[in-house]
């Protein structure tokens, strides 16, 4: 009984985690029907960047989360309108995918230039006090990291739904032509969207650079997650990302817990796979351009 | 209609029949180092075809294609490893079989369900059909996935054994363009062209749209899987990493891409170059390899979205409207 719940413990703390990290790739898969394979690459630049900021200056790392975020908002701007747009544009949204996956080729490739391969961690002075609540044995770090992805995820949910500018991503994600009907900047609009995924993306970087050691090639494996919790929730909302990443959480928990160490990856890739062939939409399926 | 294909192609013919006899010179005229590089442009070329079948004609991209050389390469090698000791040549015949028809055997299973998404969704499918298939050779002891292979050696008597997969390799890259050419020119050719434009509208006109696309799936999983196992032999010793390699399923894609989707010559261009750029040209750059391999696909896409081919003929075109006016 203890071991379930400390599973089930566990799985939530690292579903906070997915759910963050794929919010980002759930919102531009949802407005613009691109897949961002560099999503994996843009939240490994947070976890640098915050690494970065701890190691060189002693900022902590839940305080670099903000200009973390600031940083990469701008780098996605200018990526979507510089890149993504075109390739959009002169070919097609299959044909973006290559361009993406080329992007995190090049990223990947200029962290490791940068920092090294070496994995990376970063500890701050309150790690490892753990905290037993009746027998589960929390980690106040991976606390913090959930709490901090719940605020993070809620905030984007409130900037969706209740400010200009979640409405007018919404309208365009909706329908673009009548969007540009009523005045608005579409070509803008994505840009915000793709500057506001890579913010978020940064924002989960960072977070997971506290939780979990982490070295360039990781960007392949936060891809994959993305993709499972967008398929697994639905796309194109937090609440869709937030459901999905703590299902990928304790299902992840769960099969190292019940069938091996091994195979989580495994039943990740086989739920993707069944679920597409399902209920493509996704669990709180949202019918935005992507899912058409 | 393949006779007529065939005398409207009869340049194309000559000219291919002249270009596989110098082909078959290469080993003895240059150095191993480049007969490596012409051995790796053949199976580049002859799995982008493999792959354009499905990909190129019908216009399923799948992004897991490498699922089908991991299969192949393993059921053979089990299968040579565990019942053909001491018999490595009729075992590497019977092999290729065994790999093909595992890998026709396993697209078959998963054609229905899977071949009815489309675009991105069928991509991302396909992708982690891959992944699932890695993650259980790898883990699953009796695949030997994580431990590795060791398979027998096929190039006896003293022959160079670069020489030898290169030549296996041309006979599979010519097999593979007859098959390709020989549908692209048929009644199936036709129909998965036609579903490639739009395939409600192709269903309605009575192309039987699921047969089609499911057993040009298989017969294109099967090929792969055939060149998995000449792979497989080529390297000697695999493991679940060195077989079941996304970046194989993304160049398949990128040869196409860069020499013109649903060509036959397309795959051709397209691995020569990426082939010399990446190993001769780049080979000395590894630590900023990946960079540079990054931004050629980037470029690709954004320069020359229809391809080499589309290029020429774009040229072609404009040339030949200039001359009418």
């Amino acid at each position: 009984m203890q071991l379930l719940v400390q599973t089930i413990a566990d799985g939530l703390v690292l579903g906070g985690l997915y759910a963050l990290s794929a919010v980002g790739f759930s919102l531009i898969f949802g407005v613009m029907g691109v897949v961002n394979l560099s999503h994996g690459a843009i939240v490994m630049m947070g976890a640098y960047l915050a690494w970065f900021m701890w190691h060189a200056l002693g900022v902590d790392p839940i305080l670099a989360i903000p200009p973390v975020m600031l940083m990469l908002f701008g780098f996605g701007y200018v990526y979507q309108r510089g890149l993504i747009q075109l390739a959009v544009e002169r070919s097609s949204h299959v044909a973006s995918m290559l361009v993406t996956f080329g992007v995190a080729l090049m990223l990947r490739n200029l962290l490791v230039l940068v920092f090294s391969p070496d994995l990376k961690s970063i500890t701050p002075s309150y790690a490892g006090h753990p905290l037993v609540l009746g027998g589960v044995v929390f980690d106040p770090l991976r606390l913090a990291a959930l709490a901090s992805s719940l605020v993070l995820l809620g905030a984007l949910a409130w900037v969706l739904q209740k400010t200009r500018m979640g409405r007018v991503i919404r309208a365009t994600a909706q329908q673009e032509l009548a969007a540009r009907l009523c005045g608005v900047n579409a070509q803008h609009v994505y840009g915000l969207t793709f500057a506001v995924s890579a913010a978020f993306a940064g924002a989960a970087g960072a977070i997971i650079g506290i939780v979990i050691p982490f070295s360039p090639p990781d960007e392949g494996l936060w891809t994959m997650n993305a993709f499972v919790v967008v398929t697994l929730g639905g796309v194109g909302s937090p609440q869709g990302a937030l459901l999905g990443g703590l299902l990928l959480g304790i299902m992840s928990t769960g099969t190292s817990q019940l069938i091996g160490p091994s195979f989580p990856n495994a039943m990740m890739f086989a739920v993707l796979v069944l679920m597409l062939l399902v209920r493509p939409a996704g669990l709180l399926g949202n019918a935005f351009a992507g899912s058409r | 209609m393949l006779s007529a294909a065939i005398r409207a192609h009869r340049w194309w013919i000559v000219a291919t029949v002249v270009l596989v006899g110098l082909a078959a010179c290469v080993p003895f005229v240059l150095m191993p180092f480049y007969v490596r590089v012409g051995q790796l442009i053949l199976l580049s070329a002859a799995l982008g075809l493999a792959w354009t079948l499905i990909g190129g004609f019908a216009g399923y991209w799948s992004f897991g294609h490498a699922a089908f050389i991991g299969l192949g390469a393993f059921a053979a090698g089990l299968f040579e490893v565990e019942l053909m000791k001491g018999q490595p040549l009729l075992g590497f015949g019977l092999g290729l079989l065994v790999g093909a028809g595992v890998s026709a055997v396993a697209a078959a299973l998963v054609a229905w369900p899977i071949l009815r998404l489309r675009g991105i969704y069928f991509a991302v499918a396909m992708l982690g059909v891959s992944q699932v298939l890695a993650e259980l050779n790898n883990n699953v002891d009796i695949f030997k996935g994580s431990m590795g292979l060791v398979l027998p050696r096929i190039a006896a008597f003293g022959l160079r054994p670069e020489a030898v997969f290169y030549y296996i390799l041309l006979i599979a890259t010519v097999v593979i363009t007859v098959i390709a050419f020989a549908i692209k020119n048929a009644r199936i050719g036709a129909g998965l062209m036609a579903m490639r434009e739009d395939e409600d509208t192709a269903r309605m006109l009575g192309v039987p749209t699921e047969r089609a696309k499911i057993s040009m799936f298989i017969l294109s999983a099967a090929l792969t899987g055939a060149l998995g196992v000449i792979y497989a032999h080529s390297l000697g010793y695999i493991t679940t990493s060195s077989v079941y390699r996304t970046e194989f399923s993304l160049n398949m894609i990128v040869y196409n891409l860069l020499g013109g989707m649903g060509t036959i010559i397309g795959p051709f261009i397209g691995s020569a170059v990426m082939v010399i750029l990446t190993q001769v040209v780049l080979g000395q750059l590894l630590s900023i390899h990946m960079f540079i391999t990054g931004a050629l696909l980037v470029l690709l896409v954004l320069l020359a979205p229809k391809g080499i081919t589309g290029w020429f003929r774009a040229g072609l075109f404009r040339k030949r409207a200039g001359g009418a006016e």
